[in-house]
C-alpha cells in the first residue's frame, strides 16, 4: 500500500467514525479506541460495525465485533483484507 | 400479509423470515405490540406468527396490529448478527428422576399461591428449599469475603435514567406513585376507592408524579452508592439479596417467569482483570455444587432481553464480548431450559456513567453473579419432583 492509499484509507475510517459516533473530526484521531469517548460505548460500537459493513462490505460476525475496537485495529483489518 | 381468524385471532406472514436464534426473542416481544394480545406464537421456522386477542377486533385494528408486528420483526431481525454460542459447561446429560411439571402439585399442596399475574406467595417447603440454595450462594459470597449490603426495593427514576435503563428495558419497568399531598384528594380516595376487575377506579390525576420505580436488579444499588467515589482499596466484593421486579406481560408464567422475584448477587467492582478473574472463579466454585446436586444444566453465552429498538445492537455486543453467561437448567417436562443464574461482566459501563474510579483515575469495571432464587427452586423441582424421598440427600436433610 502506498502512502496515498494509506492516507485515503485513514480518511475513510475517520469519516466513518465521525458519522457512526456523531463526533467532531478532531476527536476521530488515529489513536481513538472503544471507551475513549462516551459516544463509543456498546451502542456506538455497533453503529461503527454497521457503518463498516456498509462502507467496506465487511461481514460482521462476533469475532469482528470484539476485535475491531480501535482506529488502528480497524485499519489493520481493512489492510489485511485488501480494502484500500 | 395476514388473514383473519374470526377476528379473535390473526395469522401473519412476516415480510422477513425470523432466523431460528431469534424466534423466542421476537415471540416474547410480541406481547408488547398491543394490549389486546393475550397469546403470541412464532413457528419454529420463523415464517408464521399467530396472535390471539381478548375480544374480536375491527379490520382496521387488525391492519394496525399487523403493521406493528412487521415493524417489530424488521427492527429485531434486519441486519441481525447470529450470535456465536460459547458453552463453558454442559451437564445436560445428567439423568434426573422427574419429567412432569411440578406447578399443579405445588398449587394443590398450598406451596404456591398466586396473588395476581406474576405475583406468588410460597409455602414452607419451597421456602426451606430456597433457604438451602441461599446457604450455598452465601458460601460463595463468603469465599470471596464479600461485604454484605441491604438494598431498597424502590429505586429512583433518575438512577435508572443515568444507566440508560429506559432505552434498554422500557417494557419491563414497574412504576411507583402515591396520592398527591392534597387533603381533598386523599379524603376522596378514602371514601371512593374501589377495584373494578382488579384495577383501582381512582382517577390518575389523584396520583403524584412518578419519581420512583420498583428495582429491577440488585447490583445497581451498589453502583449508585459508589457513584462519584474513588475505590480506595482498588477492589470490592459485595453481596446482597433483594426483591426484583420485571414486568413480562403475557410471558409471565408460574415460578418460571415472575413479575416479583428474588435475586442473590455477588458483585465485583475493580479493575478489568479483577472482575473477569473473579467472575470465572465464581463459575468454577459453583460447578462442584451443581454436580453434587446432580443438576442437569449448561453454562453458555447469552444476552439480556433488550427491547425491540436496542435489541439487535445490544444483544450482538453482549454476545460478541461474552459479557453474559447464563446457567440454564433443564426443564425435562417441556424439553427446554430455564435461566437460573448468570455470570455477568459490565465492562466499565457503570464506572464511566457513574464516575466510579480506581486510584489511577480510570473507571472501575464491574460484574456480578446472580441467582434467581425461585427459578433455582423451580428447576430443581422440575428435575427431582416434589417428593423429598427422590431428592439428593444434601437437600433432603436440609429441608427436613
Amino acid at each position: 500500500m502506498d502512502s496515498n492509499q494509506l492516507i485515503n484509507l485513514n480518511q475513510r475510517i475517520q469519516s466513518l467514525l465521525i458519522e457512526a459516533l456523531q463526533i467532531p473530526a478532531e476527536q476521530a484521531t488515529s489513536d481513538l479506541q472503544f471507551g475513549d469517548l462516551p459516544q463509543w460505548d456498546s451502542m456506538g460500537h455497533m453503529e461503527v460495525m454497521i457503518y463498516l459493513e456498509n462502507e467496506f462490505g465487511i461481514e460482521i460476525n462476533p469475532e469482528t465485533i470484539s476485535n475491531l475496537t480501535s482506529f488502528s485495529t480497524i485499519r489493520q483489518y481493512l489492510q489485511d483484507h485488501g480494502h484500500v | 400479509m395476514f388473514k383473519f381468524e374470526d377476528n379473535y385471532g390473526l395469522d401473519i406472514t412476516p415480510r422477513i423470515k425470523i432466523p431460528g436464534h431469534l424466534v423466542g426473542e421476537v415471540q416474547s416481544k410480541l406481547a408488547y405490540v398491543d394490549e389486546q394480545i393475550y397469546k403470541a406464537e412464532v413457528d419454529t421456522l420463523g415464517e408464521h406468527i399467530h396472535l390471539d386477542f381478548h375480544q374480536p377486533l375491527e379490520q382496521s385494528e387488525l391492519v394496525t396490529i399487523e403493521a406493528k408486528v412487521q415493524r417489530v420483526v424488521e427492527k429485531m431481525v434486519q441486519g441481525t448478527i447470529k450470535p456465536k454460542i460459547v458453552v463453558l459447561e454442559n451437564h445436560m446429560d445428567r439423568v434426573t428422576p422427574n419429567n412432569t411439571d411440578p406447578t399443579s402439585e405445588l398449587y394443590s399442596l398450598g406451596e404456591i399461591y398466586q396473588e395476581a399475574d406474576g405475583i406468588y406467595s410460597l409455602g414452607p417447603m419451597l421456602s426451606r428449599l430456597i433457604d438451602f440454595f441461599e446457604q450455598q450462594f452465601l458460601s460463595l459470597a463468603k469465599f470471596f469475603n464479600a461485604t454484605p449490603y441491604r438494598f431498597p426495593t424502590l429505586i429512583p427514576a433518575k438512577y435508572l435514567e443515568q444507566v440508560n435503563y429506559f432505552q434498554a428495558f422500557p417494557h419491563s419497568l414497574t412504576f411507583v406513585t402515591h396520592l398527591r399531598e392534597d387533603l381533598d384528594v386523599i379524603d376522596h380516595f378514602a371514601e371512593e376507592a374501589s377495584c373494578k376487575e382488579d384495577s383501582l377506579t381512582t382517577d390518575m390525576g389523584s396520583f403524584d408524579k412518578i419519581q420512583t420505580l420498583l428495582s429491577p436488579a440488585v447490583c445497581y444499588h451498589l453502583y449508585f452508592a459508589l457513584a462519584g467515589k474513588t475505590l480506595t482499596n482498588e477492589s470490592l466484593a459485595a453481596t446482597s439479596v433483594s426483591n426484583c421486579f420485571r414486568y413480562e406481560s403475557i410471558n409471565l408464567d408460574s415460578l418460571e417467569r415472575m413479575w416479583n422475584f428474588t435475586m442473590r448477587e455477588v458483585i465485583f467492582v475493580g479493575s478489568k482483570d479483577y472482575v473477569l478473574e473473579n467472575r470465572e472463579i465464581a463459575r468454577q466454585e459453583m460447578e462442584p455444587f451443581f454436580e453434587q446436586l446432580g443438576l442437569a444444566y449448561r453454562v453458555e453465552t447469552a444476552n439480556d432481553p433488550f427491547f425491540i429498538g436496542e435489541f439487535r445492537k445490544q444483544a450482538a455486543f453482549q454476545s460478541a464480548f461474552q459479557l453474559k453467561f447464563e446457567i440454564r437448567a433443564s426443564l425435562p417436562f417441556k424439553k427446554s431450559t430455564l435461566a437460573i443464574g448468570s455470570y455477568n461482566y459490565h465492562q466499565d459501563f457503570f464506572g464511566r456513567n457513574l464516575n466510579i474510579n480506581l486510584s489511577d483515575g480510570s473507571p472501575v469495571h464491574t460484574g456480578c453473579v446472580a441467582f434467581g432464587l425461585e427459578r433455582v427452586a423451580f428447576a430443581f423441582l422440575a428435575q427431582y419432583g416434589i417428593d423429598p424421598n427422590n431428592w439428593p440427600s444434601i437437600v433432603r436433610e436440609y429441608v427436613n
